[in-house]
């Protein structure tokens, strides 16, 4: 049995929540209280995870830290379709890998502003947190309308989403509990959309679902 | 100075921002918007809250023909923005007054044109038959220095720039082709720069030619941004404006009764099954009120003659009043009037839609029993629960084929409705036994159609002990004989009076000689728009409306027919 190391209130669990409903593979949920708790930080949590961060997944004899690295994993295992981090595509697998580094610069940027401002880090400088954010998602916007004018629904082209687009979701779909507005990106909303509309999409607390296509 | 920008027609997104069942988020002035285009390509523009908790409409659901809200569900019509259900209250008809505020909007040049109090007709721009709407930037400044920097940076490239009204600038290309650019003021110190080029660059040219001037502006972008760092000014002030005096306030004592407050036209008049004629209605001057499942309005015909119709309409179409009128053999002059004299472009005047057949949507599932023309109202039902992909059944029970009104409707429902011709009464009897077997908790029945059917299905209904709360039927008339010969006193307990009904008065016409305005419609008991709670006294009930729990029950009564058992009435008024 799949298990994962989890907090209801963490975006890169919620990342891995998102591939094993997608793969539509069952899971145990092994809780640790990230707030006000600090489980992550104990010496029985370090043991399995030095670095004291979620999420961590555990797979027969694996135990593998890092959402990014889950999201590869669990499609390489899992996926039979071989769509959601297809290896026979150098050129794409390529860009999965750069926008999968992207979606965790907005893990440094958006979460780090919920942080600040829903857990109380106040260690964060938070307009630096909020002005990387959206200098991230200019980016992205950016990139999603050019892909939109040549007929791409995804973050890397192709007919079907890849983890790159699981990758990025949570932090962008939460930036606003940073006080991260999202009214200048149109292009992300659009696609955000579209994200919400896979079949195997799941919620998570401030994550809305959107309706019927 | 804002104050006469209000008045000014801003591009605030491009019509490629507005997808199907998409909620754009746009902001002009300070002032938030929710815009979505409905399936029917109309575009709304909303104030971006809901009336209920204020959580933004633009974090909601686009369904097609509503907005639902993410937080309690409530859900707001196309065009109108009058709230049709609140989930929380799944037995009752949102009033009229919920309403949320609605702005001016045009689509033109590719975008989606608004402005808090642009009442005017905006800017036709010449030589723009063809278009490409360039990547709007938004930008970290106020309009003023975007206008002069834009200008600076085109005539830097080489291009001509001239100044035009309302701080639009217009930009000659070397190769002739004009580019229009509009700053949408957001905020004080953020604004969208929204460019549209005269040509309509297809396939590889048009990525080319969006990327060129994407990439020009982004800079333009990033100077204005390192210059506009120094400014800070305070946001722009926004009050939420209050819902129209005309819903928030009481309305006027008065005694005129029955009255049509809309002046339609009838845009369309056409037989839609034998004997049966399908017309609707458009407004004369602006936007129709909302409507909901179940509705009905007051028709004032030129003959003087006041008539009640069920509205068929669909969720979201509220560009129109579609009713079915069926020919009545014995018409008193009502249907003959509509079919033989009523032609197309007629004006008549209407009543505003009342609802007093409001459809629960918490059912896990809703049976319709139609029978003739008592399918109207049903039909708007079931419209509204197949959009939303709810569990139900439709039963049309009509004398032959010929007889199928609204058939383009009904085939375009997604749950295919069963059809029953000319069953004799005793057939239709089983066939309702069959429907109506094993009520369960949470189902709920609705019928409509001729007193008799009505009668049976009610009966048949109770046999198979269906609850009577779950039962909801409409009469087109009441076809009892009315016995107004009790006199008896009513006194009225908010009002404080004391009023004598005599003999051959009923309730409602002793209330509006004394300047009570009670709303009515049918004034024969069957349609439920004059009801009253009752806090004393014993009830003469001679109305079709009320069910049997509730006539026993004695805490409400129809004003209209209704009259007094003991000697003193005590109403809730």
């Amino acid at each position: 049995m799949i298990e994962l190391y989890d907090y209801e209130l963490s975006g890169n669990c919620y990342k891995i929540r998102l591939m094993l409903s997608f793969l539509k593979l069952d899971y145990l949920s092994k809780k640790i209280e990230f707030h006000p708790g600090k489980e992550h930080k104990s010496e029985k949590f370090l043991d399995i995870n030095p670095l004291g961060q979620l999420p961590v997944l555990s797979d027969a004899n694996l135990i593998l830290r890092d959402a990014q690295a889950i999201l590869v994993y669990l499609a390489r295992k899992y996926d039979e379709n071989n769509v959601w981090y297809p290896i026979d595509e150098p050129e794409k697998v390529g860009f999965i890998s750069q926008w999968l580094s992207f979606g965790d610069l907005i893990t440094g940027s958006s979460s780090a502003a919920r942080l600040h401002d829903t857990l109380f880090y106040n260690e964060f400088d938070i307009e630096k947190c909020r002005e990387r954010a959206h200098t991230q998602f200019r980016i992205l916007d950016e990139h999603l309308f050019f892909q939109e004018q040549l007929n791409q629904s995804w973050i890397c082209d192709g007919a079907e989403p890849t983890i790159a687009d699981v990758a990025c979701f949570p932090y962008i779909a939460l930036s606003e509990e940073g006080g991260i507005s999202r009214i200048s990106y149109p292009a992300i909303r659009r696609w955000m959309d579209r994200f919400k509309r896979i079949n195997g999409f799941v919620v998570m607390p401030g994550v809305f679902p959107a309706g019927p296509e | 100075m804002v104050s006469d920008l209000k008045k000014i027609w801003y591009p605030i997104a491009s019509s490629a921002d507005v997808p199907r069942r998409h909620v754009y988020h746009a902001q002009l002035l300070g002032r938030e918007y929710a815009v979505w285009r409905a399936d029917d390509g109309n575009v709304n523009v909303w104030e971006n809250r809901c009336l209920h908790r204020g959580v933004r409409l633009s974090i909601g659901i686009n369904e097609g023909s509503e907005l639902r809200c993410q937080y309690h569900g409530w859900r707001y019509a196309n065009r109108t923005a009058g709230c049709t259900y609140i989930p929380a209250h799944p037995a009752d008809a949102p009033a009229r007054t919920i309403c949320n505020n609605t702005y001016p909007v045009k689509e033109a040049l590719g975008m989606v044109w608004s402005g808090e109090e642009a009442f005017d007709k905006p800017t036709d721009f010449k030589n723009f038959e063809k278009y490409t709407v360039l990547r709007p930037i938004p930008i970290n400044g106020n309009i003023s220095i975007i206008k002069k920097m834009v200008s600076a940076k085109y005539q830097m490239l080489g291009h001509v720039t001239q100044d035009m009204k309302n701080g639009v600038i217009k930009v000659i290309l070397k190769n002739e082709e004009v580019i229009l650019f509009f700053i949408q003021p957001q905020e004080s110190n953020l604004s969208v720069l929204r460019g549209v080029v005269n040509k309509d660059y297809v396939d590889s040219d048009r990525v080319v030619f969006l990327k060129l001037h994407n990439r020009i502006l982004q800079r333009l972008r990033d100077d204005i941004e390192v210059l506009s760092e120094r400014e800070n000014s305070d946001p722009m002030l926004v009050q939420i404006a209050r819902v129209s005096a005309e819903l928030s306030e009481m309305p006027q004592k008065s005694d005129a009764g029955r009255q049509a407050v809309l002046k339609v036209r009838v845009a369309e008049k056409k037989n839609t099954a034998s004997g049966i004629c399908s017309i609707k209605l458009v407004s004369l001057d602006g936007q129709l009120p909302t409507f909901q499942p179940g509705a009905h309005i007051d028709l004032h015909l030129q003959n003087g003659l006041i008539r009640q119709y069920s509205l068929v309409n669909g969720p979201g179409e509220t560009n129109f009043y579609n009713i079915g009128v069926k020919l009545d053999q014995l018409s008193a002059g009502g249907s003959e009037y509509l079919h033989k004299h009523l032609r197309e472009g007629d004006v008549l005047a209407c009543s505003v839609p009342r609802n007093n057949f409001p459809l629960r949507r918490d059912s896990v599932k809703t049976i319709f029993v139609a029978g003739g023309i008592g399918l109207t109202p049903l039909l708007s039902m079931a419209r509204a629960l197949d959009v939303m992909g709810l569990n139900y059944e439709f039963h049309y029970f009509v004398q032959n084929k010929d007889h199928i009104a609204f058939n383009s409707i009904l085939k375009a429902l997604k749950k295919k409705p069963m059809f029953y011709e000319g069953l004799s009464p005793k057939n239709t009897e089983k066939k309702l036994n069959k429907i109506l077997l094993n009520p369960q908790n949470s189902m709920n029945l609705y019928v409509c159609g001729p007193g008799p059917m009505l009668e049976v299905t009610r009966q048949v209904a109770a046999n198979l002990n269906w609850p009577d709360s779950s039962v909801h039927f409409e009469y087109f008339k009441n076809a009892k004989v009315i016995d107004d010969s009790s006199s008896f006193e009513i006194e009225l307990a908010r009002s404080a009076l004391s009023l004598k009904v005599a003999s051959g008065q009923s309730i409602l016409d002793v209330l509006r000689a004394n300047s009570i305005d009670l709303p009515s419609s049918c004034e024969q008991g069957a349609c439920g728009t004059c009801k009253v709670p009752v806090v004393e006294g014993l009830i003469d009930h001679q109305d079709v409306y009320l069910n049997e729990s509730e006539k026993k029950k004695g805490n409400v009564m129809m004003t209209c027919v209704s009259r007094a058992l003991s000697k003193r009435l005590i109403l809730d008024i």
